[in-house]
């Protein structure tokens, strides 16, 4: 470590790290445009001009490494002055459409202008005229007037999807950012160039003008639709339902991990958000309940504690069996395993998942549910559903998730489901097979629960509800940890489980894996 | 127009490649003879240039758009360039490239008709000391008054 | 005695040919450094000798030299014949006329530095003079002077010539790079430098023309011999090119120091018949413009610097009298806004903005407040930049607007 100044301020910071980065961990914002962590320094758009005692220029901060007792300063009149002069410049060819402009709110040039800014315009001359509405992509729209030619869309496609369907071509103030010859940007990762684009030259039409960005508010979660747990923002609506808005969630963003995803996020993960809204079971469903017509879960854990108990007594535990899946987090199988695999000593745990996609060679993988891995390290074997050896002699059925109906047609489903007793199903959606049983409780989706899953490589990684869950939901591991109570199979053990940071410091006792290192 | 490379191009565009540790580094002395083969680089030409040295097209249209002498389209048999940076522009310059207007009936940036002459207005060409001068093709002329270029142009078939 | 160095025998017919380049001595000092000095030795040679650039920022080569590390990785050099600065054709004449001359230069530099490839970045439209580089080039390596075992030294080196293709800022040594390894020609970030970093990421000695072209009368004729031709701290003869409304335009060999007056009235034989002196540019369009008033002065690099101008490529284009300042600063503007190569922001707006200024006024719709807009923008381009175009449009446009301010005022 060395100590350096930033304007007076004594920053202790690692050697060999730029001024740009050192400022940063120092909680001190230097403007820059062209700079991104993900790439070498480029040094083009000349935001981070700084002054550094001894150096008869201003320097960059976003390529300057620090030296012990190196003087800094972001303040001075200099620095500022430059920073206007070259904010002067960048406005003074852009179109300054902000009201139209989909980044308003989220712009960069902006922000820095109400900043620094703030002068007359002065610039009387002609501005370049180019194209403003460029599709380039499957979902993106190029705005060459907007753009500052900060390049990061052109060195994202160069450096991590080595597609290059971006360049820069004529050069001075001819200079443009475009596609060859119409040939779009067609890669997994598209969604990531308008959220890398500083201002608003690159623009989404998933997002363009469904709303304003100010209107929304961002939660942390883990992208659950592959098993590489991409680290993702979620923008929402916080005013949803009670706003005229038409959904919660709006835009998914990257959200940085070295160690998973980078600064990326791939466009299944970035688009295929619809399923945090659609057909989504928000109240607890009785189709077939005796003896009860309160319809709280205090109750229905009660009751199916009771039910549980008196097919595991009477018929030992092969009248249990189970339907899991692998969007349930680390802690739901733990408590499952606990509950059922070693309390009741039950075998009969299928699993229904999607099928298997396709993988790319970056971030995306084959497996389409996120905690495949988790399950593996917890002990399960998963099995595929087969649904007569589900059926056979069992009299009391949990099942997890909603996709049994992808697996087998309903028909098949409902003789089958006709045979068993008791059927309880815990999904997060609106689904066809709900109707086959007694019980339907909704669940919360990651995004809206606590827990932790393990992706494909055996990182473990944590999150916490980025949205309330709709309605009546409820996260699994409330509902299992409720249910570990009422069989009291260790029930002082589960009074003490009551929440995911519990039950995984419990499973790091049990299961080496799960140890925090 | 044929849309392959000749065998003496080709032999000539290997020979370029193997000058240098990375192919790419061939770009633009291959984009000089594709130039010379065809008279101009279109999206063709950029994507036979692209092929060859393993590159992807749009990196060699960043190239044509940034290098001056790069022409996307076809020029005339006979490119005049005259020169109008400051040497040739105190010597008068403007006045050579009017006269030259009026001669040939194009503006700069044109081509004649026939195809014959192409009219470009280019930054300092290095030969100051002939003031004002011009080039065509690739020969230099220095000293230009009006009856030298009208000699030299009447003598070009 | 101070003599003519590099320019001695270009009256000779058909020099750039080898027998006639080795009848005058030729080839010798390949011979003495390759066969009779250590590369250490051929370092320390032209560290004393006080080799200083002739591209225009003046860097001492043996310094140069000095900075690239010991390595494994492949070594480059990059002869600088992009040669675009307006005024300047110096290298033009000496590749045109003796192209072996610089071919020693290249070799011994090689040889001292541990190259084995060279690069001769030369401006496109210098098709004929590349050609004539390539002969010379065969020629040498028929004689044995290139090529692998070189005068059984144990040195290898191979020498290409490499065609830019219209790029001014290609003359800026990272952008020569750049456009060298098949790309754009941008500028890139300093540091890491090119003696460390360069050519694929390879250490690279870049020099121009005429600084690699004075290596082998250095190794002849002594360190000691080479700084009496110029000045203490800045060895050798400079080659000056002078264009514009002389009598006599052309180049003039002459010690470092030589009076600007001199070369214009003496050298260059004076104004044009019926032209006085108004102004002159005294090292390339860069250099900040010297009134009639300033002529007076010393040519050398501290001289120049005094008197808030700089040597640059000794490129003096004389402009007079009957010349509107605003057609000079016209040109100015819109050469640099054509040339800047749009990476940067204050570069590739600033410059665009000027000239959109200047061409308005010389359009007649100039506003009060123009000027001072201009001497505002420059200043505003000037030190903020990614590579030295910046600085090289600020100067001259201020020089211009502060010094003829009365004159340009007069056009609003």
């Amino acid at each position: 470590m060395i100590k350096i100044f930033i304007d007076e301020q004594q920053v202790e910071v690692e050697e060999g790290m730029t001024v740009l980065k050192a400022a940063e961990r120092a909680g001190i914002h230097i403007p820059h445009l062209c700079y991104h962590p993900a790439f070498p320094p480029e040094g083009s758009c000349r935001m981070c001009l700084v002054e550094i005692e001894g150096f008869p220029k201003l320097e960059l901060a976003c390529s300057t490494v620090v030296k012990e007792d190196m003087k800094i300063s972001i303040k001075s009149a200099r620095v500022v002055e430059a920073r206007k002069a070259v904010l002067e410049f960048l406005l003074a060819e852009h179109p300054l459409d902000c009201p139209i402009c989909d980044k308003a709110g989220d712009c960069k040039l902006q922000d820095y202008y109400d900043e620094y800014g703030l002068f007359e315009s002065k610039f009387s001359e002609t501005k370049e005229k180019r194209e403003k509405k460029l599709k380039i992509g499957k979902t993106l729209i190029l705005d060459q007037e907007r753009c500052i030619l900060c390049t990061r869309c052109v060195r994202f496609l160069k450096e991590v999807t080595k597609t290059q369907e971006l360049g820069v071509f004529h050069r001075g103030i001819d200079a443009e950012v475009n596609i060859y010859e119409g040939a779009a940007v067609l890669n997994n990762y598209t969604g990531n160039l308008a959220q890398i684009c500083p201002v608003g030259a690159i623009t989404d039409e998933d997002f363009r003008f469904k709303t304003r960005s100010w209107f929304l508010k961002e939660g942390e979660s883990i992208c659950p639709l592959c098993s590489r747990g991409c680290n993702i923002l979620i923008e929402y609506h916080p005013g949803f339902p009670r706003f005229e808005v038409p959904r919660r969630a709006y835009r998914i963003k990257a959200r940085e991990n070295p160690e998973v995803n980078g600064f990326w996020v791939c466009d299944r993960g970035k688009y295929g958000y619809s399923y945090l809204e659609e057909g989504r079971a928000d109240k607890i469903i009785l189709n077939k309940i005796e003896g009860k017509d309160v319809l709280t879960w205090e109750n229905i854990s009660e009751y199916l504690g009771e039910k549980i108990k008196r097919v595991s007594s009477a018929k030992k535990t092969s009248g249990i069996a189970l339907v899991l899946h692998t969007w349930l987090s680390n802690e739901e199988l733990f408590l499952i395993h606990k509950i059922f695999r070693k309390g009741l000593k039950v075998k009969k745990i299928f699993f229904a998942d999607l099928p298997q996609g396709e993988a790319d060679e970056y971030l995306l993988t084959s497996e389409t549910s996120p905690n495949r891995r988790g399950a593996q390290e917890i002990g399960f074997d998963i099995k595929a559903v087969n649904l007569d050896a589900l059926a056979k002699g069992t009299d009391f059925l949990l099942a997890f998730g909603p996709f049994l109906s992808g697996l087998f047609s309903l028909k098949a489903l409902k003789e089958v489901l006709s045979k068993v007793k008791r059927k309880v199903l815990i999904s997060s959606y609106l689904n066809e097979v709900n109707s086959l049983f007694d019980i339907v409780i909704p669940a919360a989706l990651i995004a809206e629960k606590e827990g932790s899953l393990t992706n494909v490589d055996g990182v473990i990684q944590s999150f916490k509800p980025a949205l309330e869950p709709p309605g009546e939901s409820l996260p699994e591991w409330k509902v299992l940890a409720d249910l570990g109570k009422e069989l009291g199979t260790d029930s002082k053990l589960f009074e003490d489980l009551n929440s995911p940071g519990a039950i995984l410091g419990e499973m790091g006792k049990e299961i080496p894996f799960f140890k925090k290192k | 127009m044929s849309l392959e490379f000749s065998e003496k191009t080709k032999k000539k565009i290997e020979e370029i490649i193997a000058r240098y540790p990375q192919k790419e580094a061939a770009l633009l002395p291959v984009l000089h003879v594709t130039q010379q083969e065809f008279g101009f680089i279109s999206a063709v030409q950029e994507k036979m240039v692209a092929q060859i040295l393993g590159i992807k097209p749009i990196r060699v249209r960043e190239l044509v758009t940034f290098y001056t002498m790069l022409s996307r389209e076809s020029l005339g048999k006979y490119h005049i360039q005259v020169c109008t940076n400051l040497s040739c522009h105190l010597l008068g310059a403007d006045n050579f490239v009017d006269y030259l207007v009026e001669k040939l009936g194009i503006e700069p940036g044109e081509t004649t008709p026939d195809k014959k002459f192409t009219l470009s207005k280019v930054e300092c060409l290095g030969a100051c000391e002939r003031a004002p001068c011009m080039m065509i093709n690739f020969n230099y002329y220095g000293e230009m008054d009006p009856k030298k270029v009208d000699e030299i142009l009447d003598g070009l078939k | 005695m101070k003599e003519k160095v590099l320019t001695e025998h270009f009256g000779l017919e058909s020099l750039y040919k080898i027998d006639v380049y080795q009848k005058q001595g030729g080839y010798r000092a390949t011979e003495k450094a390759l066969k009779k000095m250590k590369p250490a030795e051929i370092l320390e040679e032209v560290k004393k000798a006080n080799l200083r650039g002739r591209g225009g920022a003046g860097f001492p080569a043996g310094v140069k030299w000095s900075f690239v590390p010991e390595t494994d990785k492949p070594k480059y050099l990059c002869v600088n014949a992009d040669e675009g600065e307006p005024g300047t054709f110096k290298d033009r004449y000496i590749m045109s006329h003796n192209p072996h001359m610089l071919l020693e230069g290249i070799i011994i530099t090689s040889f001292c530095v541990g190259i084995s490839a060279a690069f001769i970045y030369i401006r496109g439209e210098y098709e004929a003079i590349a050609l004539r580089l390539e002969q010379a080039i065969s020629e040498a390596y028929e004689k044995g002077f290139l090529g692998k075992n070189i005068l059984e030294s144990g040195f290898d080196l191979d020498v290409y010539v490499h065609r830019g293709a219209g790029a001014y800022i290609c003359g800026e040594e990272t952008a020569l790079l750049e456009s060298l390894e098949g790309k754009r020609g941008n500028p890139r970030l300093k540091p890491p430098f090119p003696a460390s970093v360069g050519l694929w990421q390879c250490p690279t000695v870049i020099n121009n023309v005429e600084t690699i072209s004075n290596i082998s009368h250095i190794i002849l004729n002594g360190a000691e011999w080479f700084v009496k031709q110029g000045l203490p701290k800045d060895g050798g003869t400079r080659i000056f090119g002078v264009s514009g409304m002389v009598k006599n335009p052309g180049i003039y060999e002459l010690p470092l120091g030589t009076s600007l007056k001199d070369i214009i009235f003496k050298h260059a034989g004076g104004m044009k018949e019926g032209k006085k002196l108004k102004a002159v540019i005294p090292g390339g369009m860069s250099a900040p413009i010297l009134t009639a008033d300033e002529v007076d002065i010393k040519m050398d690099f501290d001289s120049l610097v005094e008197a808030n101008s700089m040597l640059g490529s000794a490129a003096i284009i004389v402009i007079d009298d009957k010349t509107s300042i605003l057609d000079v600063l016209k040109v100015v503007a819109k050469f640099y806004s054509h040339e800047s190569c749009g990476q940067c922001t204050p570069c590739r707006i600033g410059n665009s903005w000027i000239n959109k200024i200047v061409k308005r006024i010389a359009e007649g719709k100039g506003k009060k407040e123009d000027l001072d807009s201009i001497l505002r923008l420059a200043s505003n381009i000037e030190g903020n930049t990614l590579c030295p175009l910046g600085d090289a449009a600020a100067m001259p446009i201020v020089s211009i607007t502060k010094k003829f301010r009365k004159e340009l005022e007069s056009k609003l």
